[in-house]
């Protein structure tokens, strides 16, 4: 029996595929683990099971009815998604939120009572001990994680659905957790369970399926295989024989960032805004591309844009071409040598409300202008030369850059400071949602500006273009460098530590 | 396609054409060159004050502080000028302190981190505070030199100074939004602060600016506003809050739409002018123009998010 089946289910977005003609099979009573690579098109999935998105082409059965939601409201009854991002009040009780939108009244009045028994009823149906008297804010983020899930499982749907649920848990509650699935399992619940920690995956999964780039790999028996097989199916073949990578010799340290951690302010500092600090410290070189990857959330964005914006003075000590540099604001960075390409285009990196012109010229006005008046003329010339240098498809420098694709958004974000002699250059996710096409040009655009002399701080989640473009790879892992690797690259290697599998188990054993 | 494009950019404008086309065929009056003048003399001190909320709303905030801020620099600088200060004394003086009033609340919304919605609502409040300790609650009306009073009530050859005033401050805020580095940085920050302060603009810097422009703008129309009606009261220019907001967000659908812009005012204060300027020769009551005004300003409102939704902002 199937519980859930999707026929060729496409997700397109503009430029990408993040799910193409994918055939998935969900047994009633299984616990089937979804696996890959970020981006590989797990959550995109997910995403279109629950109403999140709809389909581009393909269909989804759930026990052999083809459905169609609009929305995760219409899902809800069928499909729960267990999401990091807790969807509880945080002011309403356990019980206040387990009832949410369902409440039990007469005649309008609550029956609060009532409720409080029914709800803590269904909690020790499930074998918990959670406080549901208590606002939710006041709970640890175990707690909150497990009321979400059992806010879930009161609309008794069929089918449940855990996106990373272990990230923000204990070990102790991992375990609770793992117990819960497999009752819910025994209970005849099917479960499709998305991690990235593939031991857990191993011990609690019956079958796994493993995504690649929007298209599915393959589904195996979990016990047929172990974790080195299933990494091996992660990764696709190599991608530097499409991007030929031409190596420079490295010239002098642009940047060099060392902790400074024994400094007594810094400290405190850290105690106050529990902010992140690497133990390790790190240096780019002229001429030279460092790949920074790591998973979602390991810190790398964070680290750039504390360098970058300034954000937790004293934690590090910066050398910019050999001479200190106290980061201070971007306003600053920009002026000593840094600039940055934010990862979020369209909220970051662009005005949307502004044509193509008007974004280029954004942060060189000053030196675009006579005694504070803008030089129309110079503007023009600029814009037409950076909208010809990196070929950008657009009418004219006055057409709006929300009218452009994603593609050509990223040229005009990182246009702009074509001419402004940078000697580091931060680009984080610069592929993101973009063509492939426009993908390689980027790729040429930063070993154009490595060839120029600049040092390229380069932060991707795509393990293989790292690998195709970079000349070394540091890894972190929550908030540290725990790795660094040089050519030629040991994919699984990286992956690994990318994973923080040693580290993890050890601490979870 | 080219229609639509035609009226999304010009629909205002055309709208104001249609609007003073029939009042001119309809209504006895109203096309003569001293009405037109008159017109131009209504709007002329709401068409300054909400030239400075427009640089508030440039970059991004709110305020609702400034009609009461512009009715506290009326009634000071008269009290001022009565108790026998020098005129120009008075009025720099004036000017000075609506700068500051300006500083308070960039300060409060940039450094204390207090929306600009609700700054401005208590700052606001405490100019009216202000104005009643000033005043007592009494309104000035004697006493104001002639050449104070020029100002509001002087002619030019058959234009009003008052008139002339306006055009040069639209003629200014024109030329410093739309063509020096410091507009288009103010442009900036109210598009996207976020990308903007990543592309190394002081984005605080300008925020504040903005409400110093604001606040500015509104204490030179207070100052005019006494000067034209040769009195001030301690309510004097309360009315200009929500005229100011209409005309802005009328602005709004001029040419660049969904961005606020000098223009894009002085063309919402026309409409405005023209409505009121028409209702009134055709003999219709108060409370019509109200009616009128407000289901103008959704209609602005509405054509405004449409256009926007469709240009994908």
């Amino acid at each position: 029996m199937t519980s859930l089946r999707t026929e060729g289910i496409t997700k397109e977005f503009p430029g990408v595929k993040a799910l193409d003609h994918v055939d998935f099979e969900l047994a009633k009573g299984e616990i089937h683990a979804l696996v890959g690579e970020n981006g590989a098109g797990k959550s995109t999935l997910v995403k279109l099971l629950a109403g999140v998105y709809k389909p581009s082409s393909g269909r989804f059965f759930i026990n052999e009815k083809e459905m169609s939601f609009s929305s995760p409201r219409d899902s809800a009854p069928y499909l729960g998604v267990v999401h990091q991002e807790r969807e509880l009040v945080p002011f309403y009780s356990g019980t206040q939120n387990l009832f949410l939108g369902q409440e039990i009244s007469k005649l309008g009045i609550l029956g609060k009572a009532a409720m409080r028994r029914k709800a803590v009823d269904f909690m020790k149906a499930y074998g918990l001990e959670l406080d549901m008297d208590s606002p939710v804010s006041h709970l640890g983020s175990g707690m909150q994680e497990m009321l979400t899930i059992l806010k879930i499982l009161f609309r008794s749907p069929e089918i449940l659905v855990f996106d990373e649920p272990t990230a923000p848990l204990s070990v102790k509650e991992c375990e609770i957790l793992f117990k819960l699935i497999r009752d819910l399992k025994s209970e005849g619940r099917s479960i499709i369970y998305i991690s990235h920690h593939l031991p857990e995956v191993l011990q609690l999964a019956d079958r796994i399926t493993v995504l690649r780039n929007g298209k599915r790999v393959t589904t195996v028996e979990a016990d047929t295989v172990n974790e080195a097989d299933i990494i091996k199916l992660m990764i696709a073949k190599d991608l530097s024989q499409q991007y030929p990578k031409t190596a420079l010799e490295p010239g002098g340290e642009v940047i060099k960032v060392e902790p400074f951690r024994n400094n007594k302010i810094a400290q405190r500092y850290f105690r106050l805004r529990a902010s992140v600090s690497p133990m390790r410290g790190f240096s780019i070189h002229a001429k030279e591309i460092v790949g920074f990857a790591g998973l979602v959330g390991s810190g790398r964005s964070e680290l750039a844009r504390q360098i970058f914006e300034g954000k937790s003075p004293g934690m590090y000590r910066v050398t910019l071409s050999g001479n200190s540099f106290v980061p201070k604001n971007p306003k600053d960075s920009i002026s000593k040598g840094i600039v940055m390409i934010p990862e979020d285009r369209r909220g970051e990196g662009l005005v949307t409300s502004f044509d193509v012109g008007e974004n280029l010229a954004l942060p060189r006005l000053s030196l675009l202008s006579n005694m504070g008046f803008r030089n129309e003329k110079k503007i023009q010339k600029r814009s037409r030369q950076i909208i010809d240098d990196l070929t950008i498809k657009v009418f004219s420098p006055a057409q709006r850059v929300s009218t452009l694709s994603g593609g050509n958004q990223q040229k005009v974000a990182l246009g702009k400071w074509l001419d402004a002699d940078a000697k580091v250059w931060i680009f984080d996710e610069p592929t993101q949602g973009i063509d492939v096409e426009t993908k390689s040009e980027i790729y040429v655009i930063m070993e154009k500006l490595a060839s120029r002399g600049a040092g390229v701080w380069f932060i991707s989640s795509d393990l293989r273009e790292l690998e195709a473009i970079a000349d070394r790879i540091l890894v972190m892992h929550e908030s540290e460098i725990v790795g660094e690797f040089k050519r030629p690259f040991q994919t699984e290697r990286i992956l690994e530590v990318m994973l923080g599998n040693q580290e993890k188990e050890e601490v979870r054993a | 396609m080219s229609i639509k494009k035609v009226m999304t950019k010009y629909g205002t404008l055309i709208a104001l054409g249609v609007i003073f086309l029939l009042f001119s065929v309809g209504v006895q009056g109203f096309f003569d060159s001293n009405n037109i003048i008159n017109i131009l003399t209504q709007i002329a001190l709401l068409m300054i004050i909400a030239q400075g909320f427009t640089m508030a709303h440039i970059v991004g905030e709110m305020d609702l502080s400034f009609a009461n801020l512009a009715s506290l620099a009326s009634v000071v600088v008269a009290g001022l000028i009565i108790k026998g200060m020098n005129p120009m004394l008075a009025v720099l003086l004036c000017l000075a302190g609506g700068s500051l009033f300006g500083f308070i609340n960039g300060s409060l919304v940039t450094r204390v981190g207090i929306p600009s919605l609700i700054t401005t609502l208590a700052t606001g409040i405490v100019a009216n505070g202000l104005i009643y300790m000033y005043t007592g609650g009494v309104s000035f009306y004697s006493g104001l030199p002639k050449g104070f009073l020029y100002l509001g009530r002087g002619r030019i050859g058959p234009v009003p100074v008052l008139v002339l005033i306006m055009l040069g401050v639209l003629l200014i805020c024109h030329i410093f939004v739309n063509k020096t580095t410091a507009g288009s940085n103010l442009q900036a920050t109210g598009g996207n602060a976020a990308a903007a302060r990543l592309a190394g603009i002081n984005t605080r810097f300008y925020k504040m600016l903005g409400f110093v422009l604001c606040s500015f703008a509104a204490t030179f129309a207070g100052i005019l506003l006494t000067s034209r009606l040769g009195a001030a009261n301690p309510e004097g220019a309360g009315g200009f809050l929500m005229e100011s907001f209409a005309i802005v967000l009328l602005g709004q659908t001029v040419f660049t739409v969904g961005r606020p812009s000098p223009i894009g005012t002085f063309v919402g204060a026309l409409i405005i002018g023209v409505l009121n300027n028409g209702l009134t020769l055709l003999g219709a009551q108060y409370f019509v123009q109200d009616i009128v005004k407000g289901l103008i300003i959704i209609l602005a409102v509405v054509v405004s998010s449409i256009q926007t939704k469709r240009m994908g902002v």
